[in-house]
């Protein structure tokens, strides 16, 4: 399963902490344990592959807290919170900011694993989009300004002559330029290079 | 002079007839006199009349006889025309030429008929003629019949005279022609070639029988018909010849006919002036004549009858009627008027004469009494004058009488008081000039002009200013009264001081003014609930009641005025109206039937009281609460920790053993984490325990009645949410216990709120709380009964039990916590329970010992700890 992804477990009790990382570890995923907040933060670097266990009330940092700041920070971990009786307020504001999921203590073990699990199935589809995407970005990068333009004109649904027009320039120049773009956005087809635009434009299209 | 003498005369005369009499005997009179005047002009009319219209039936009667000749003689020109135009006269004619110089004696037909001739005159009915002549143009005659033996008349026996014949036409003419009159008609005559041959004249006589063919159909009895030569006058032809024979002249029959003649006008061409007479007998007419007058007479006397008679019932009418009228009349005045006899016998004697006597009498009798009367009005004017001035002297009101022009005719005392004149100065004076100032005038005359409406009622009432002689101005009150005396118009003017009422009502209005100007509403109903007054303030609660000063107030609202005025003395209630609480004061005026109504509105005060006491309540629920919450939660949390752990642990082994990857010393690990996590878990219990029942006891006297009050108060507002009232059942007397009232309240509000919150669960008409507490033997004790689901035999046992609960949200800690605290104060605490009928727990603690100086101290410390 999610062999390079690892479940990182922040929880300031000691007992909850090992307990957790003896229950998920019985799966045979990794699990790594933080006994705070700021421990988390000061051995996490973004862009690693997993899930984050959180306990809502903790001294220091809270949970909330440590949630909040880590979707401010970009960081595109899932979080699952784990909540004590009686905190739903927290958990519904936990759920608002974004949170994965959240679990009410004292859970049943196999809602937690099923948690973790879809926290770790959604966070292997969201890198995967994040790799086409960045790879896509670099195809990108390679295009000189003019071919930026024609391929925006094109996934734009324009023709040749449209553009040719537009740039002030023959259409047979258009023709060579398109041809280029094809070649180094490696899109078979006209299709593909929409689907690539599409795919980058919430950074390269705007 | 002369009628004094004559008319006693008549009158004794008259007085004796009565009535009936005179009415037949002038009717009867004025009968004849009617008859006579009748005969002078009626008959005479008559006769006039009669002789005219006697005179148009002659004229008449000869026109139309005239007429029927004259028809006669033009049938015999047609019967000529047929003649002289018949085929066989001009077939006899084809082949005849009378030469001139041929002319000799003409052929003469004696005793037959020529072919040419047929007999059409016998057909016609006419008089069959004595000759028919044929003549050539000349007028030379050339062939005769002759009817009779009698041979054509001298005249005519050559040549028929040209004056006679007409070249185209048919000509009749009557002519004279030897002794006799003839009839002599003729026409040309052409022979089938039409050829002018010359006339054929026929040649009729005149005579008796002619006229009397000629006036076929007419009866000839009363009226004869003649024809009379018009040169001689005499009788040429009649129709009755016996009495009128022929040859005699018509002055023979004036004097027994009467005789109407007309001439013949169109027989211009013969040489005779015939006339046409109508006779009709003299003894004919006469007769006719006296028949009309006889008639006439009969006439005359029927109308002399009905008019008697019709006068003679009229006037007897009257006077029965007249009877009667002095029938009553006399006793009328015997009744009324008081006169004993008035001096006649109505039963006998002119009924007319005997009224007018008594009219006479009577008018006597009505003269005295208006001069009685007048004597009396006098002497009451004088009374009444007299009465005037004493009212004029003594009247507090000035009293001025102006005349039409506002002079001043009368000035009393009090007018001189009041105006500063003296009476023999202001008599003149132009009233409006001298006793008001320019200001008031306007008014006055308004005044006056309102006074002078004929619709009775005070309209000529107003106050003004009025001026005194020395300038100084007074308010007075001024009432007008007009006078019209033939024709003339006086005013009374009733003056009355006001000053003094002036300020008086000033200073009333300065005082209503108190009840206008208050912010607060102000109003006064009449104990029937009218609204009489309200003041400004008042606005938000005469929309409430949709009333205005006038209206009734709303129903409840009379009843509770009606109430206050019975009792005389001041109620109070309140009224919310639009989000504003009023407090309204009913204070009953009883002498004048008023209720004044005083609201405030109490809308901040009752606002502020409700706020204070909701905010104390909820302190102190909070307080009460927070101690027990704060450790529940804190222990919740802190149990959670070991039990989610011992849940990890236990469900990793389980994994691990089923995976069969456990490692042996990995799972002993394991299980002595569950068996630390297990012992961390207890000993947080036992921390807790120790919490509870470590604490210092702080113990005071108190009233358990007191305690179960204030722990009532507190759940005030559950109560009302569910709509339910706490059933205390309370001892009479205090029962001492010497407690730490925190804590024991914490118990008691713990209990009381399970109650609550198992009397949710059940319907809502069957949900009951009773609090009882009393004393038993050396305990005091509280039973707290709910008629909630109640509890299972099973579970009672473990009721006290710490994490046993039968609430959804609950932990178990209440009953397990109030069992310490009990327990710590050396009482019991246990619970019976009937499931489907409820719970009731209880509480013994025991009884204080009294000591008198803690007692009464005591009371005073838990009310300010209670407080604070």
């Amino acid at each position: 399963m999610h062999h390079d992804a690892t479940v990182f477990v922040v929880d300031d009790d000691q007992a909850m902490r090992t307990s957790l990382q003896w229950l998920i570890e019985s799966t045979g995923m990794s699990v790594q344990t933080f006994e705070s907040a700021d421990a988390f933060l000061a051995n996490h670097y973004p862009g690693r592959a997993g899930c984050l266990l959180l306990d809502v009330r903790m001294p220091g940092m809270s949970g909330l807290e440590l949630q909040s700041y880590l979707a401010r920070e970009g960081y595109r971990l899932p979080v699952i919170l784990i909540t004590g009786h009686g905190d739903v307020s927290m958990a519904v504001k936990a759920m608002k900011a974004g949170a994965f999921d959240f679990i009410e203590k004292p859970f049943h073990d196999e809602d937690l694993l099923d948690s973790i699990r879809n926290a770790l199935d959604y966070d292997e589809r969201h890198r995967a989009s994040q790799a086409t995407r960045a790879q896509i970005a670099m195809r990108l990068a390679e295009l000189t300004p003019r071919e930026h333009e024609v391929m925006a004109m094109v996934t734009d649904g324009k023709s040749n002559k449209e553009i040719a027009a537009a740039l002030g320039v023959s259409a047979k120049t258009v023709e060579a330029h398109r041809a280029r773009v094809m070649e180094k956005m490696r899109a078979g087809s006209l299709a593909e290079l929409v689907r690539m635009a599409l795919i980058a434009a919430p950074e390269s299209m705007l | 002079m002369k009628r004094i003498v004559i008319k006693p005369f008549l009158f004794r005369l008259l007085r004796r007839v009565p009535m009936p009499l005179i009415s037949i005997v002038v009717g009867v009179t004025a009968g004849l006199v009617v008859w006579a005047m009748l005969e002078q002009i009626q008959s005479r009319q008559v006769n006039k009349i009669f002789g005219q219209e006697l005179e148009a039936q002659l004229d008449l009667r000869a026109r139309e006889s005239l007429i029927r000749f004259d028809r006669y003689l033009a049938s015999y020109g047609a019967t000529t025309r047929l003649l002289a135009n018949y085929q066989r006269l001009s077939e006899y004619l084809e082949p005849l030429f009378w030469s001139r110089e041929a002319a000799g004696t003409p052929l003469i037909y004696k005793e037959f008929r020529p072919y040419w001739l047929p007999d059409f005159f016998e057909r016609d009915a006419l008089s069959p003629p004595s000759h028919v002549l044929l003549t050539d143009t000349e007028g030379q005659v050339r062939e005769i019949y002759q009817a009779g033996a009698r041979p054509v008349p001298e005249r005519l026996a050559v040549r028929v005279p040209s004056n006679l014949l007409d070249i185209r036409d048919v000509r009749t003419v009557i002519d004279r022609l030897g002794d006799q009159l003839y009839l002599i008609a003729s026409d040309s005559m052409a022979d089938a070639g039409g050829y002018e041959m010359g006339h054929l004249v026929v040649l009729v006589p005149v005579d008796d029988d002619f006229l009397a063919a000629s006036q076929r159909g007419v009866d000839v009895g009363r009226a004869a018909v003649a024809l009379v030569d018009g040169d001689d006058q005499r009788i040429v032809a009649s129709l009755d010849t016996a009495s009128l024979p022929p040859g005699t002249t018509l002055d023979r029959w004036h004097a027994l006919y009467v005789v109407t003649s007309q001439t013949l006008p169109e027989y211009e061409g013969s040489d005779s002036n015939l006339l046409f007479a109508t006779f009709v007998s003299q003894a004919a007419v006469e007769k006719m004549s006296r028949h009309v007058s006889i008639f006439e007479r009969r006439q005359r006397g029927l109308a002399a009858a009905v008019f008697i008679i019709v006068f003679t019932a009229v006037i007897y009418l009257v006077s029965s009627r007249l009877n009667k009228v002095l029938k009553r009349m006399t006793r009328f005045s015997q009744r009324a008027l008081g006169i004993a006899e008035p001096g006649f016998n109505h039963r006998g004697g002119n009924q007319l004469v005997l009224l007018e006597e008594w009219i006479q009498h009577f008018s006597q009798l009505v003269l005295a009494a208006r001069d009685e009367m007048n004597r009396r009005h006098q002497a009451e004017m004088r009374e009444s004058e007299a009465l005037k001035a004493a009212m004029m002297e003594a009247s507090l009101d000035a009293i001025v009488t102006l005349d039409h022009a506002g002079h001043v005719i009368e000035f009393n005392p009090a007018a001189e008081r009041l105006l500063g004149h003296r009476r023999q100065d202001a008599l003149g004076l132009v009233f409006v000039r001298e006793c008001l100032p320019e200001t008031a005038r306007e008014g006055f005359s308004a005044l006056l002009e309102r006074s002078r409406r004929p619709d009775a009622g005070p309209q000529g009432r107003g106050e003004l200013r009025a001026r005194r002689a020395d300038g100084e101005e007074v308010p007075v009150e001024i009432s007008i009264a007009p006078i019209v005396l033939e024709a003339e118009r006086f005013y009374t003017l009733y003056i009355h001081d006001i000053t003094e009422r002036k300020q008086a009502e000033q200073e009333i209005k300065g005082l209503a003014r108190f009840a206008s100007e208050s912010p607060n509403p102000i109003l006064r109903v009449t104990a029937s609930g009218l609204l009489v007054y309200a003041n400004n303030a008042s606005r938000p609660l005469l929309t409430a009641w949709a009333a205005q000063p006038g209206d009734l107030l709303p129903e409840p609202w009379r009843a509770e005025v009606a109430q206050a005025l019975a009792g005389v003395e001041q109620r109070e209630c309140e009224l919310e109206v639009a989000g504003q609480l009023f407090s309204l004061l009913f204070a009953p005026i009883a002498d004048l039937g008023y209720v004044n109504i005083y609201a405030r509105d109490i809308t901040a005060v009752r606002r502020a009281e409700q706020e204070s006491r909701q905010h104390q309540a909820e302190l102190v629920h909070v307080c009460r609460l927070s101690t027990m919450g704060e450790v529940a939660t804190g222990m919740a949390h802190e149990l959670n920790q070991p039990l989610a752990a011992i849940v990890n642990y236990a469900s990793g082994c389980t994994r691990r053993l089923q995976g069969g990857a456990g490692e042996t010393e990995a799972l002993i690990g394991a299980m002595g984490q569950i068996t630390a996590q297990a012992q961390r878990a207890s000993e947080i219990i036992r921390r807790l325990r120790a919490l509870v029942g470590k604490q210092p006891p702080i113990r005071a006297q108190a009233d358990l009645n007191h305690l179960v009050r204030e722990v009532c108060s507190f759940v005030e507002f559950e109560t009302r949410r569910l709509d339910l009232a706490i059933a205390l059942a309370l001892a009479p007397e205090p029962i001492p216990v010497r407690v730490d009232l925190v804590q024991v309240e914490q118990v008691l509000l713990n209990l009381v709120r399970n109650a609550l919150d198992a009397l949710e669960e059940v319907d809502a008409f069957t949900r009951h709380l009773g609090i009882r507490t009393w004393q038993e033997g050396d305990e005091a004790r509280v039973a707290i009964r709910d008629t909630g689901p109640g509890i299972v035999p099973e579970r009672i046992e473990a009721l006290f039990d710490a994490f046993v609960t039968t609430k959804e949200g609950g932990m178990g800690m209440g009953l397990a916590i109030s069992q310490t605290i009990i327990e710590n104060h050396e009482g019991r605490i246990w619970a019976e329970s009937a499931p489907g009928r409820g719970t009731t727990f209880f509480i013994a603690l025991p009884l204080a010992v009294a000591e008198a100086e803690e007692t009464a101290q005591q009371p005073s410390q838990v009310g300010n700890s209670n407080a604070s």
